[in-house]
């Protein structure tokens, strides 16, 4: 990576600017009078002497990164509004991101590298991040979409990311040309239509030779050959039957190279519907019962493929029954769960309350704080994930069924049910790797629509939808709830759901694993190189440094210890197996006359929420789940077992450090979740470096390293800690109070007209 | 301490049938204090039990169901872990064991059968044989019995008719009863009456408890005056009060009048930075007032400041009848009940929690504080509490102000003086506003809880600049439940005195805690004696006990601001002089005006001198004022900038928006019976701010505590055997001893009795190195079977789950911590 002479004479240049803007910066403090605030005073007298220093300064480019436009001086506006506070910079677009670079000398360069992205700065922002483009004038701001740019540009631009920064840029002060210039080129390359080939990973690969070594070592389980599957079958002690046919996408271009089906789905099943109505496993319980899931056909068709499709379709049933104990339980999704449009719609009202264009507005917010949140319907969605994931778990722990989850594509919310379904209860993917092998298997070799959903291209709205995030949103509850139990850390989730929307990762830029390859392929023969080497986000080292790294393990995780191991089966007390035996050994009865039944309609058969109970009224399945959570709490705990998530009213949480990390406002200095991390390990440092003195008996060098360490690092930190270090600080004070906003406005008033009412009174 | 004496039973005021009942069950209460493993005090006697009983352990306690054997003695239910260690018969008593609970505290009792619930009340008749006996508590517990199919039938009827009955609905009847079955038998008495007050607290009970305030907190120009010493003055004041030195007893006697109550003026805490903090009631609008009177009320206002700022506390503050409410709505949200089973819908839950506005009211009472604690900051004045009463959210606010500037009053003993001198002696009145007897309907008002509420999201945001834990907080929420405590029984020092017959003494001995217990026997025979609150000891285990103070704390806190407290401190010091002698602010909604009512004889147009000062120029002369304020906070930030280090006077200011305020789980959300996720401890906390906890930090802070004075041991051993190099290591064995217990927080004010979770002493440890993973070691053999009642996972469980192996990830996390 390249870190030139540039970065230093830009650093040098920028001592001048610094000054300057400091110094504007310090004016709007001490007379903060947004109503006399004239946006030229002071600026336009730094501006000459700004004009010179301004010409060296570059971002470090990344390999086969173009700067398209760019523009200076360039204000960043802080999110305070009471002080017209700034930092002078310029402001670049590059196929890869818009780029800030402050005049000012980086002085807090030493705290923020612990955690600094390689590819992007805290200035940066990349393009596939740009969530909205605001123009603001006055006090309002008017959402900028795609096609409303003409040849005006306005003062002040807005830019809301997705991964909730706010950035808010003035261009009154560049040269009229320039001003345009970067507008509408940021306009155009974040919000136009483009094609996939525009997206920064391919001319970043092109140029950039990643090692394959780096690849293999990587641990992650990319599912994307036969000895992955294999392998994953072996371990869960799956009975299926892998499938190579799909090797070269003859059957369907939907379904991923290589799956894994019942053993009694014949060969010619699956070319019958395109490789739709195919049970593909999933994940095989102890037990023997084993997860699947399909991608079912639209219901309204006429009545001769609709015959066709029933009988397809109860043959698929039957195969899956047959996989164990001959039950089958299966799951229409859409039909509880909501769609992905109310997915993305909610999560828009939610992420709302988080991208704050001025602190005021917030402190505003914040009087009906939780009545707004519950408005927005996110947490209740998250919810309705975990109670179904509960349910289905229920049926393979509690009962031993199979169960078949559907959906029309089989890659939203069957992704991420499944995958909630396997991490509660399996340990396994509780750990790092394994939690990144979940991914690889269930959602993007599971055809997960990222680049739809993500909408890089900017080209159908309304396939937009945060499904991804919505799963990760429900590990962090997991988490959250049982942190003993992931290996992970909460950072690691975060930057995570940061890292889909930087468009390098091969990992989150197809629809699907045929899209990929088809992708990859033609490049390849035209630059005459081996397939285009794209990297994934697994190999975290592209983005962070190994110090930065070790933010993503948790150092509450209890490592599974080896006699642990063997006993797997134990943990379900016996009186337990009682109950759900003579139960299922009932139900496999009914249904097995319901096959033959052959009378009901396609769609009455489809629409059985649970086949295995269907004498029984629905609201049992509430009840029964309840039970079976009720029968699980009174277990002691096991964090090599299943867990179950707490959905109650106040369990299900706000995922702080995601989401209020950029606010200072909000932010505990000195406290948080972060700085007791942080200080469990120190103190695990501590107590390994006493050990090992303790071992050797070796009184030479005794010194308090450790406690020193201690004190010197929880200072800073804060409750957003590696992502926001406490450098930041605003004007505002820090309580919150009436005091503040009428102190402030007060003083207003009183300068205004001197003889201020309130202090002549006697 | 108990002498060996075995209990005689007495009963005493018991329902016929209950009796009758006892003398059935006999053979129960004849083995002395060991009831089929159930410690009982001397006087009480087993009513009834269940044996083969399963309680249900909330998720803080590990969750899971616990067998052993219920009891229901004539002033608790308690439960007894089959297999928890055999009492130790010499020990003090200890009121209520880990899983007990005074009958006093038991809302209702609903037993639940086979197909449906009862609330079971004195007179129920139960048509069925219960399964589970659900018992709802006044301080939000929710205790869940299960009886096995093992336990006699006859023994779980009986068992729950036996509770039915002996708990009572709150009157002053039940509460008397409740209180002689308690405290009063004569070895009780005998008992409570040799117990010492803790002499490490300060009591504010004597002259030399307030002068040693003073001193402490290095306040000039302030006497204590004993003006009220018989109460004359005026009845709810406590003995003594602190006035400025300047005016004499004579002169301050003419002042009582002129105030609500007689509540005049007194000074609180003494800001390091120079300020004071004083406290009023409202002034008498309608009294004339004579020159005298005004100097002298002048002189009591403004202490020994030259400004004084007014802060109307009464303002934009819920009323007690607003906490009553948001509290009974707070109980309804948080305690599922089960027997009517109308529960909030869960997408409800945010919005119906919104609407019971407790977290408005907190978020409230903290403002007004963080904004009282800048003002205090900022410069030499005298900050002025005023409320009509002066009662109620006065205490509320001067001391969260304290707890948020003063780092001592984060300690365990300071904040059980700062409750004494702010609330106890201050007269809150407890009795009303906790409504024990149930004789004070409209006065009712949960004001200490919410106070303690206030104090929780404090210690949420930074668990760390805390001494004492969550389960202290929440022990005291709970013993504000338990009508035993003198603390929580009267409104006022009057009530308090009189009760323990301390009037017919004419004089206070002057040296504080040596005062010996009052003559119980000759007075009132039928009331037994109160213990404070502050008695930890009696009420709870050592175990439970060893959980109320964090091990470790930063170090950065190792020296509290008052000890080394200097008075030039303040940066602004200089700069006073041009503040204008004499005026007053009313400070309200935020700003500062000078209302003419403020003090109303200065209205009056009476004397001149003050009103000329004044006049001056009033607008020229607040405004350097206002804008040095807002410096202040200006400087407050700098303060936070991670550059500079803790200013021990920086205030602990909260975060109240609306993401950072939180629901103190722990204690209202432990009854609620689906609502068991909360098993790990680092989740415990607020929804939305940080997860903050102690707990896994402090089984390593523990464990390198441990460590290093293992370590320090072995050294010094070596070192001492090594004459040559004799010289060398012993100064840096030395070394780290202190350094070690620097790392404890205030560990000089530690009692005690309070350190069984430090250290053991370094020579009990044992000579060869530590077990490669200490905890499991034979110390914590039985750990998993205990379960601590109060918000921590059992100590050996925990200790599994938290403690990494110590291969591979250690390795891997020591890079980045040395690094950073």
């Amino acid at each position: 990576m390249l870190s030139g002479g540039g970065g230093g004479s830009g650093g040098g240049g920028g001592g001048a600017g610094g000054g300057g803007g400091a110094g504007g910066g310090s004016g709007g403090g001490r007379s903060p009078k947004p109503s006399f605030v004239s946006y030229v005073t002071p600026e336009e007298i730094n501006l000459t002497e700004k004009e010179i220093s301004r010409k060296e300064k570059q971002p470090d480019l990344l390999q086969g990164e173009v700067i398209f436009c760019s523009a200076s001086p360039i204000r960043k506006c802080t999110q305070d509004d009471f002080s017209q506070r700034g930092i002078f910079g310029s402001l670049f677009c590059t196929n890869f991101r818009i780029s800030f670079i402050s005049d000012e000398t980086q002085l807090e360069e030493e705290e923020g590298q612990v955690f600094k992205n390689k590819l992007y700065g805290e200035n940066d922002i990349p393009l596939t991040c740009v969530d909205n483009i605001y123009r603001g004038f006055d006090e309002k701001k008017k959402l900028i979409t795609s096609g409303s740019v003409r040849n005006k540009y306005p003062s002040k631009i807005i830019i809301h990311c997705k991964d909730l920064r706010v950035f808010q840029f003035s261009l009154a002060f560049a040269k009229e040309e320039d001003a345009k210039k970067i507008f509408q080129g940021i306009v155009h390359h974040c919000l136009e239509p483009k094609s996939l080939k525009c997206i920064f990973a391919f001319s970043y690969s092109e140029k950039m030779t990643f090692s394959s070594e780096n690849q293999t070592k990587l641990k992650t389980v990319m599912f994307d050959s036969m000895v992955d599957w294999a392998q994953e079958m072996k371990r869960t002690k799956g009975n299926c039957k892998l499938v190579s046919a799909n090797a070269d996408f003859n059957i369907s271009t939907k379904l991923p190279q290589f799956f894994i089906v019942p053993l009694a789905v014949s060969e010619e099943d699956f070319t019958q519907f395109q490789g739709k109505g195919i049970p593909i496993w999933c994940w095989s319980h102890h037990s023997g019962c084993a997860l699947f899931k399909t991608a079912s056909l639209p219901l309204m068709q006429e009545d001769g493929c609709s015959q066709s499709y029933r009988t397809y379709m109860e043959r698929m049933l039957n195969a899956v029954a047959q996989n164990h104990l001959y039950s089958v339980k299966t799951e229409e999704l859409p039909e509880t769960l909501p769609t992905i449009q109310d997915i993305q719609q909610s999560y828009n009202k939610f992420k709302q309350f988080f991208l704050v264009d001025n602190t005021t507005e917030f402190w505003m917010s914040d009087v009906k704080w939780f009545s707004s949140l519950e408005n927005s319907g996110w947490l209740d969605i998250i919810r309705q994930c975990l109670t179904k994931a509960v349910e289905v778990v229920e049926c393979l722990e509690n009962e031993n069924t199979n169960v078949l989850i559907m959906e029309e594509e089989g890659s939203d919310l069957c992704c991420v049910i499944s995958s909630l379904v396997q991490v509660m209860l399996d340990p396994h993917f509780r750990t790092l790797e394994g939690f990144q092998s979940l991914v690889q298997k269930e959602w993007v070799a599971g055809g997960h629509h990222f680049l739809d959903r993500c909408n890089y291209l900017h080209k159908d709205k309304e396939l937009q939808s945060p499904v991804f995030l919505l799963f990760l949103e429900c590990v962090w509850q997991l988490l959250q709830q049982y942190a003993p139990a992931f290996q992970f850390s909460e950072t690691y989730l975060t930057v995570l759901s940061d890292s889909v929307d930087v468009s390098v990762f091969s990992t989150f830029l197809f629809n699907s694993p045929h899209h990929r390859a088809t992708t990859i392929q033609p490049v390849s023969l035209l630059a005459q190189k081996g397939p285009l080497n794209l990297p994934t986000v697994w190999d975290w080292s592209v983005q962070f440094n190994s110090a930065a790294q070790d933010f993503f393990t948790n150092p509450l995780y209890v490592e599974k210890s080896r006699q642990d191991k063997v006993p797997r089966k134990t943990f379900r007390p016996k009186h337990q197996r009682h109950q759900s035996l003579p139960s299922t050994a009932f139900k496999s009865s009914p249904k097995k006359s319901f096959f033959k039944d052959e009378t009901d309609s396609l769609k009455k058969m489809l629409r059985v929420k649970r086949i295995s109970r269907w004498l029984n009224p629905t609201d049992l399945t509430q009840s029964t789940t309840r039970e079976f959570y009720e029968a699980w709490q009174r277990k002691p705990l096991d964090y090599h077992g299943l867990l179950l998530p707490c959905v109650d009213g106040p369990a299900l949480r706000v995922w702080a450090q995601r989401y209020l990390r950029w606010l200072p406002e909000v932010q505990i200095f000195g406290g948080g979740a972060m700085t007791l991390e942080k200080k469990l390990v120190d103190l695990l440092a501590e107590v390994r470096e006493l050990r090992g003195k303790l071992d050797w008996h070796c009184s030479v060098d005794f010194s308090h390293r450790g406690a020193a360490a201690l004190a010197g690092s929880s200072v800073r930190l804060s409750s957003a800690f590696p992502f926001f270090v406490s450098r930041t600080w605003s004007f505002k004070p820090a309580i919150p109070s009436c005091l503040q906003k009428n102190l402030i406005t007060g003083t207003f008033a009183d300068k205004e007209d001197e003889d201020s009412e309130c202090l002549g009174v006697i | 301490m108990l002498t060996g004496s075995k209990t005689t039973f007495k009963v005493r005021q018991l329902v016929p049938d209950v009796k009758g009942r006892m003398q059935s069950h006999g053979g129960l209460h004849v083995r002395g204090r060991d009831h089929f493993g159930l410690q009982c005090l001397p006087g009480e006697c087993v009513l009834q039990r269940a044996v083969l009983v399963r309680k249900k352990l909330s998720a803080a306690e590990g969750g899971g169901w616990l067998a052993g054997t219920l009891f229901c003695t004539h002033f608790r239910v308690a439960f007894v872990a089959q297999d928890s260690k055999k009492p130790d018969d010499s020990a003090d008593p200890v009121l209520f064991g880990d899983h007990d609970v005074a009958l006093a505290s038991i809302e209702k009792v609903v037993a639940v059968g086979p197909s449906r619930t009862k609330l079971v009340t004195p007179s129920t008749s139960l048509k069925f044989t219960p399964e589970e006996l659900v018992v709802y508590c006044r301080d939000l517990r929710v205790l869940c019995f299960l009886f096995d199919r093992l336990t006699p039938e006859t023994q779980a009827v009986e068992i729950t008719y036996a509770i039915a009955k002996t708990y009572q609905p709150m009157k002053p009847g039940s509460i008397l009863s409740f209180q002689n079955s308690a405290l009063g038998s004569v070895e009780m008495r005998q008992f409570l009456s040799n117990r010492r007050q803790d002499c490490h607290m300060n009591w504010f009970e004597t002259a030399a408890d307030w002068e040693k305030e003073l001193e402490r907190t290095r306040a000039m120009g302030w006497r204590v005056s004993a003006v009220n010493d018989r109460f004359e003055m005026a009845t709810s004041l406590p003995r003594f009060n602190v006035v400025p030195q300047k005016v004499l007893d004579t002169e301050l006697k003419k002042t009582f009048a002129h105030f609500n109550e007689g509540r005049i003026p007194r000074w609180c805490w003494h800001h390091p930075c120079g300020s004071d903090l004083l406290r009023m009631a409202s002034l008498q609008n309608n009294i004339y007032h004579e020159k005298d009177d005004i100097r002298n009320l002048e002189a009591i206002v403004f202490g020994v400041q030259q400004q004084c700022v007014v802060v109307d506390v009464a303002e934009e503050m819920p009323t007690p009848a607003d906490i009553q409410l948001a509290h009974t709505r707070l109980r309804a949200l948080c305690l599922g009940d089960i027997s009517t089973n109308a529960s909030v819908p869960d997408d409800r839950w945010l919005s119906t929690l919104e609407s019971t506005r407790w977290l408005d009211h907190t978020r409230c009472c903290l403002k007004k504080a963080a904004e009282v604690a800048c003002l205090l900051r900022e410069r030499q004045l005298s900050v002025i509490l005023q409320e009509p009463e002066d009662r109620d959210m006065n205490c509320v606010v001067s001391s969260l102000v304290q707890v948020m500037s003063d780092p001592y009053c984060r300690t365990m003993l300071g904040f059980q003086g700062l409750i004494q001198k702010e609330w106890v002696m201050a007269g809150h009145r407890f009795l009303s506003r906790a409504n024990y007897h149930r004789d004070s309907d409209k006065e009712e008002g949960p004001i200490f809880l919410l106070f303690l509420d206030c104090v929780w999201q404090l210690w949420a945001q930074r668990p760390s600049r805390f001494q004492f834990t969550g389960d202290y907080l929440l022990a005291l929420h709970d013993s504000a439940h338990v009508p035993l405590f003198s603390t929580f029984l009267f409104n006022c020092q009057r009530e308090r005195s009189r009760r323990s017959q301390r009037l017919t003494q004419s004089y206070t001995p002057v040296d504080g805690w040596s005062e010996g217990p009052p003559e119980e026997a000759s007075q009132h025979p039928s009331d037994p004696p109160f213990p404070p609150v502050w008695d930890w000891a009696l009420q709870y285990s050592p175990r439970r006990r060893a959980c109320f103070t964090q091990p470790v704390t930063q170090p950065i806190l190792a020296a509290p601001a008052v000890l080394n407290g200097n008075l030039n401190a303040n940066p602004d010091n200089h700069k006073l002089n041009d503040a204008v002698p004499g005026s007053v602010f009313l400070f309200s909604r935020g700003s500062f005006t000078s209302p003419s009512h403020l003090l109303p004889w200065r209205s009056g147009g009476g004397v001149g001198s003050y009103r000329k000062s004044h006049r001056r120029a009033p607008s020229s002369e607040s405004l350097p004022g206002l804008d040095r304020l807002l410096k202040a906070y200006s400087l407050l930030e700098v303060c936070r900038t991670p550059s500079s280090p803790h200013d021990p006077q920086e205030p602990l200011l909260p975060l109240l928006l609306g993401p950072c305020v939180g629901v103190w789980k722990e204690c209202y959300l432990r009854g609620a019976l689906h609502a068991q996720a909360w098993a790990h401890p680092s989740s415990t906390s607020s929804p939305f701010a940080s997860a903050s906890t102690h707990h896994p930090v402090d089984q390593l802070a523990q464990e390198v505590q441990q460590l290093r004075d293992k370590l320090a041991q072995v050294s010094f051993s070596r070192a001492a055997s090594k004459t040559n190099r004799q010289q060398f290591r012993r100064p840096e064995a030395n070394l780290n001893r202190n350094a070690s217990s620097g790392t404890f927080l205030f560990s000089a004010s530690r009692p005690a009795q309070v350190t069984p979770r430090a250290i053991p002493p370094t020579s009990s440890l044992p000579k060869a190195p530590l077990p490669k993973c200490p905890i499991t070691g034979p110390a914590h053999r039985d750990a998993g079977k205990r379960t601590f009642l109060f918000g921590s996972t059992p100590n050996g469980r925990a200790d599994l789950r938290y403690t990494p192996t110590p291969s591979v990830r250690l390795a891997k996390n020591s890079g980045s911590s040395l690094k950073s």
